[in-house]
C-alpha cells in the first residue's frame, strides 16, 4: 500500500511539470504584446519598458521559464500584475469559496442522484423510472448558463424565495449549488440506475432472495453495497470537474470564487494568476484521482494494489 | 413547506433590514491605490475616498476641489495651486503642501510604474511654496495639466498611511473624502461608512457598499429584487425589460469613449480627402444607432465626445449616397472599390455588428468592404505598426480621453508627431492642425484653448482621416427611491449625493 502510494505520487509529479509548461506557454504564446495589454492602450513607451522589466517580460522565455521554476519551488508563485498582490494569496482567498460550492454541488448530486437511480431502477420500465431518465437526460444535456439565469429569473425575480446572487448566508448557496451540481446528479442517478439493476441480475441477488431475506436487506446490503462502488468513482472524478467547471457557475451566481478570480485574469492577460490557478486546479485534480483509488481500496476488498 | 420558507425568509432577513445603498459593479476593484487604478470598478471606489485637487463637472468644466485656486506663470511653464485649508485625511495627517508634493511624486516615480505616470510626464518637479500653495515646474508649457489632476489617479492620499502601510496601502486606503474605506472581502463586496468630519456637504447615505456582479442580467435580477440600488453596464436585450419595470429607472450617460474607423492617409485610395468625404457620407448613422445600438449611443459630431473639455460641436456628415458617389466620380474611383476593413470583436459595444451594417451601407455607393477580425491583442500590434510595415486600410477603433481634456483626445491622434507606432494610425498629417494643437498646449486661458480646438477640430473634420461614428453611452439601472446618485461621463459612479426618497 505504501510502495503504491509512492509510485502514483512519483507518478504525479511529472503531470504537473507537463502542466506547468504548457500553461507557462499557452499564456505567453497568445498573440500580442502583453506589457501593452497590462499597461492598456494609453501607455507611454516609458512606461511599458517600466512594466516590461517589472514582470521580466524582456527576458527571453527559457530564462522567464527559469525564473518562474524556480521561484515556483521556494513556493513563489509571484505577482498579480492587475493588483500585485502575491499570487499565493489571491488563491487562498478565492479558492476555499470554489471549494465550498463544488463540495455543496457534489452534495446535492449525490443526495438527490443516488436515490432516485435506486428508485428508478427497482421499478425498471415503470413511469417512475421513464420520469426519471428524462429528467436526468434534460440534466445532462441543460447548458449552466440557462439553467442558472432560469433559476435565478423564477426562484429570486419571480418566487423571492433565494437571494439573486453573491455569498454570504447558507440561502446564497441554495441555487449555485444546484445549478453547478445539475449534470452531476444527472449522470449519478443514471450511473445508480444502470449499475444497480446490473447487481440485481446476479446470481448472489438472487441466492439471498431465495435464502428469504428481506427485500429492503436485499437491495441496501447486498445490491446498492456493491452497484456504488463504480459510483463512488464517478463521485470523486465529478468533484475534481466541479472545482474547475465551476467558472460559469460562479460568474452567473457572482460566487467568489476561483473560477471570477480566473476569468478576470484571462482577460487582463494576468500570467502569473493564470499559471496559480490552473496549476492549483491541476493539482487538485491530480489529488482527488489519487484519494479516489485509495478509497476503492477501502470499499471493494477484491481491489489490492500490491 | 411553509415553517422552510420561515426559516429561509429569517436567514436573508441581515440584508433586507440594512438601509445602506448597495451598488453592483461589473467587477471586483484590483486595487484602492488611486495611481494603480485603472479599471472603471476601481476608480470608482477610490472617488469616494480619495479626492482630487481639480474636478471635472459631468459637463466638462474643470473646477477647484481640494484646490482653491491656481495661476499659470513663467508662459505656461508654472502652475501655483493654492490650497483649501482645515482638511485633514481619514487618519487625521492634515492635507498640504506636503502632501501634494508627495502624491504627485509617488505617481511619477518608477518605482510604482504607474499607468498614468503619462498624465504628468512634463512635470520636472513639484515644490513646496509655504503649509498650502505648491509650485509646479513644468518642462514645457502644459495646459491640459489643470485637466490632468481631475483623473483620480492623481488622487490625494495620506503620506501617513503609504509609509506605515507600504504596498499593504492598496486594501487599507486613507484619502480626505466624503466616505472612509470600512472593509474589503475580495470577490464580494467594499463597504464605506460616510466620514463625519468631512469638509464638504455631508453625503447623505451613511454607507456604501460596492459588489462584484460579472454578468449583465444577473446584476438586472439584483436591482429588480432590490438586492442592489444601482446595477451599471445593463446589457441591451434587458433594457426594454426594465423601462417597463416601474420600481426601477433606466439612465443613459453618454461616454467619453468615441467610436471610429480610420484611414491609413498615406495610401490610395485613402490618401484622397474626397475619398475619405465619400465613405462619411455614405453611411446612416442614426438608423446603425437605433437598429445595432439599440439607441445606446450619441452620432459623433466632433472627433471628440461631448464631457471633455474642449468640446464643440463641428459638423455632421449627412447621409448622402448621390453626394458620396459624385466624390468619388470625382477622384477618379472606378466602382466597386474593393477594400479591407479590420474590425475588433467584443472589444466594444456592438462592434462587429457596427462593421457589418457599415459594409452593407457602403456597398450601395459602390465600396465593398471585407470584413476581417484579429484577437483583440494581436489587432493592437497589427494597426500600430510603423507605416512601411502597415498594411491596414481601414480599421475601427475607440478612444477613451480619459483624462478629460481635448489634448488627449486630438494631440496623440491627429498631430503628426504621434505617427504609430504611436496613437496617430491613420498617419494624417496637416501642418495647420499641427500648429493649432501645439498651440492649444501653451495656451493657458481656458477660453482661448477652446477657441483653438475648436479650429483644429473643424479642420480634421473636413480632412476626414476617420468616418466619424458615434460615442457610447452607459446604461445604468437605478431604484426608484435611490435619487442623487450620479453616472460620470468617465464611467465612475458616485453616490455621495445618493439618498433614499
Amino acid at each position: 500500500m505504501t510502495a503504491y502510494l509512492l509510485r502514483r505520487i512519483l507518478i504525479a509529479l511529472p503531470t504537473l511539470l507537463g502542466v506547468v509548461v504548457l500553461v507557462f506557454l499557452m499564456v505567453r504564446l497568445a498573440p500580442g504584446d502583453p506589457a501593452v495589454l497590462l499597461a492598456g492602450e494609453f501607455a507611454t513607451p516609458e512606461t511599458l519598458e517600466a512594466i516590461r522589466a517589472r514582470y521580466g517580460l524582456d527576458r527571453g522565455l527559457p530564462e522567464q521559464f527559469l525564473i518562474y521554476l524556480e521561484a515556483l519551488l521556494r513556493g513563489d508563485l509571484g505577482e498579480s500584475a492587475r493588483s500585485r498582490r502575491p499570487v499565493l494569496e489571491e488563491l487562498k482567498t478565492y479558492f476555499p469559496n470554489t471549494l465550498e460550492l463544488a463540495s455543496a454541488a457534489i452534495l446535492v448530486a449525490v443526495l438527490t442522484g443516488i436515490p432516485l437511480g435506486v428508485l428508478a431502477a427497482l421499478r425498471p420500465g415503470s413511469g417512475l423510472d421513464l420520469s426519471v431518465m428524462v429528467l436526468a437526460l434534460l440534466g445532462v444535456s441543460m447548458p449552466v448558463f440557462w439553467f442558472g439565469l432560469l433559476a435565478i429569473l423564477i426562484f429570486s425575480v419571480g418566487l423571492g424565495w433565494f437571494p439573486v446572487a453573491g455569498k454570504g448566508t447558507l440561502a446564497h448557496l441554495v441555487l449555485p449549488a444546484i445549478t453547478l451540481g445539475i449534470n452531476a446528479t444527472a449522470l449519478l442517478a443514471r450511473m445508480t440506475r444502470g449499475t444497480l439493476l446490473e447487481v440485481l441480475s446476479q446470481d448472489y441477488i438472487r441466492t439471498a432472495r431465495a435464502k428469504g431475506l428481506a427485500e429492503r436487506v436485499v437491495i441496501f446490503k447486498h445490491a446498492l453495497r456493491n452497484a456504488l462502488i463504480p459510483v463512488v468513482t464517478v463521485v470523486g472524478l465529478e468533484f475534481g470537474t466541479l472545482l474547475s467547471g465551476a467558472v460559469i457557475t460562479e460568474t452567473i451566481f457572482a460566487w467568489p470564487g476561483l473560477g471570477q478570480l480566473l476569468v478576470g485574469s484571462i482577460l487582463a492577460r494576468d500570467y502569473p494568476v493564470v499559471q496559480g490557478a490552473v496549476l492549483l486546479v491541476a493539482i487538485s485534480f491530480v489529488l482527488i484521482n489519487l484519494l479516489v483509488d485509495l478509497l476503492y481500496a477501502a470499499i471493494d476488498p477484491r481491489v489490492r494494489y500490491d | 413547506m411553509s415553517r422552510l420558507l420561515a426559516i429561509l425568509g429569517l436567514l436573508l432577513l441581515p440584508w433586507a433590514l440594512a438601509q445602506r445603498l448597495v451598488v453592483a459593479q461589473g467587477t471586483d476593484p484590483t486595487t484602492l491605490d488611486a495611481p494603480l487604478a485603472t479599471d472603471s470598478p476601481s476608480a470608482t471606489v477610490v472617488t469616494h475616498i480619495s479626492e482630487t485637487l481639480f474636478e471635472l463637472t459631468p459637463e466638462g468644466k474643470i473646477v477647484p476641489h481640494l484646490a482653491e485656486g491656481h495661476s499659470f506663470a513663467d508662459g505656461g511653464r508654472t502652475l501655483t495651486i493654492r490650497l483649501r485649508r482645515g482638511i485633514s485625511f481619514h487618519d487625521g495627517t492634515p492635507f498640504n503642501a506636503e502632501a501634494v508634493k508627495f502624491n504627485l511624486e509617488r505617481l511619477v516615480s518608477r518605482e510604482l510604474a504607474s499607468p498614468f505616470a503619462f498624465l504628468l510626464s512634463e512635470l520636472e518637479r513639484v515644490e513646496v511654496v509655504d503649509s498650502h500653495t505648491v509650485r509646479l515646474r513644468l518642462k514645457n508649457p502644459f495646459a491640459p495639466l489643470l485637466a490632468h489632476l481631475t483623473h483620480s489617479s492623481t488622487a490625494m492620499q495620506s503620506p501617513t498611511a503609504i509609509g506605515r502601510l507600504g504596498a499593504q496601502y492598496r486594501d487599507n486606503p486613507v484619502g480626505t473624502g466624503p466616505y472612509r474605506f470600512q472593509a474589503w472581502q475580495k470577490g464580494q463586496f467594499v463597504d464605506l461608512v460616510r466620514n463625519e468630519n468631512y469638509w464638504g456637504p455631508k453625503p447623505p447615505t451613511p454607507q456604501v457598499r460596492f459588489i462584484p456582479v460579472p454578468e449583465g442580467t444577473t446584476r438586472v435580477a439584483l436591482v429588480e429584487t432590490g438586492q442592489a440600488h444601482v446595477a451599471v453596464r445593463i446589457p441591451p436585450q434587458d433594457i426594454a425589460r426594465l423601462q417597463a419595470n416601474r420600481a426601477v429607472q433606466v439612465v443613459r450617460t453618454p461616454s467619453l469613449r468615441t467610436i471610429y474607423i480610420y484611414f491609413n492617409t498615406q495610401r490610395p485610395p485613402f490618401n484622397d480627402v474626397r475619398v475619405r468625404q465619400a465613405l462619411n457620407h455614405a453611411l446612416n448613422r442614426e438608423e446603425i444607432l437605433q437598429f445595432v445600438l439599440g439607441g445606446i449611443g450619441r452620432v459623433s459630431d466632433a472627433p471628440i465626445a461631448p464631457g471633455i473639455f474642449g468640446y464643440t460641436p463641428v459638423g455632421r456628415y449627412e447621409y448622402n449616397p448621390q453626394r458620396a458617389q459624385e466624390l468619388l466620380r470625382q477622384a477618379g474611383v472606378s466602382t466597386p472599390l474593393r477594400v479591407t476593413l479590420h474590425c475588433p470583436t467584443g472589444r466594444y459595444f456592438q462592434d462587429i455588428q457596427v462593421c457589418e451594417a457599415i459594409q452593407g451601407q457602403l456597398r450601395r455607393i459602390g465600396v465593398e468592404a471585407s470584413i476581417q477580425t484579429m484577437e483583440w491583442g494581436a489587432y493592437l500590434q497589427e494597426t500600430q505598426r510603423p507605416l512601411k510595415e502597415n498594411r491596414i486600410q481601414m480599421a475601427m477603433l475607440g478612444w477613451g480621453t480619459v483624462t478629460g481634456d481635448a489634448d488627449y483626445g486630438l494631440y496623440p491622434l491627429f498631430h503628426s508627431s504621434q505617427w504609430a507606432p504611436g496613437f496617430n494610425r491613420a498617419f494624417y498629417k496637416n501642418p495647420e492642425v499641427d500648429k493649432l494643437l501645439a498651440q492649444a498646449r501653451i495656451s493657458t486661458l481656458p477660453q482661448g484653448r477652446q477657441a483653438l480646438y475648436k479650429e483644429a477640430m473643424a479642420r480634421i473634420w473636413q480632412d476626414a482621416p476617420w468616418i466619424f461614428l458615434h460615442s457610447e453611452a452607459q446604461v445604468t439601472a437605478i431604484r426608484q427611491e435611490v435619487q442623487g446618485f450620479l453616472v460620470h461621463p468617465t464611467e465612475r459612479y458616485l453616490a455621495y449625493r445618493a439618498s433614499f426618497r
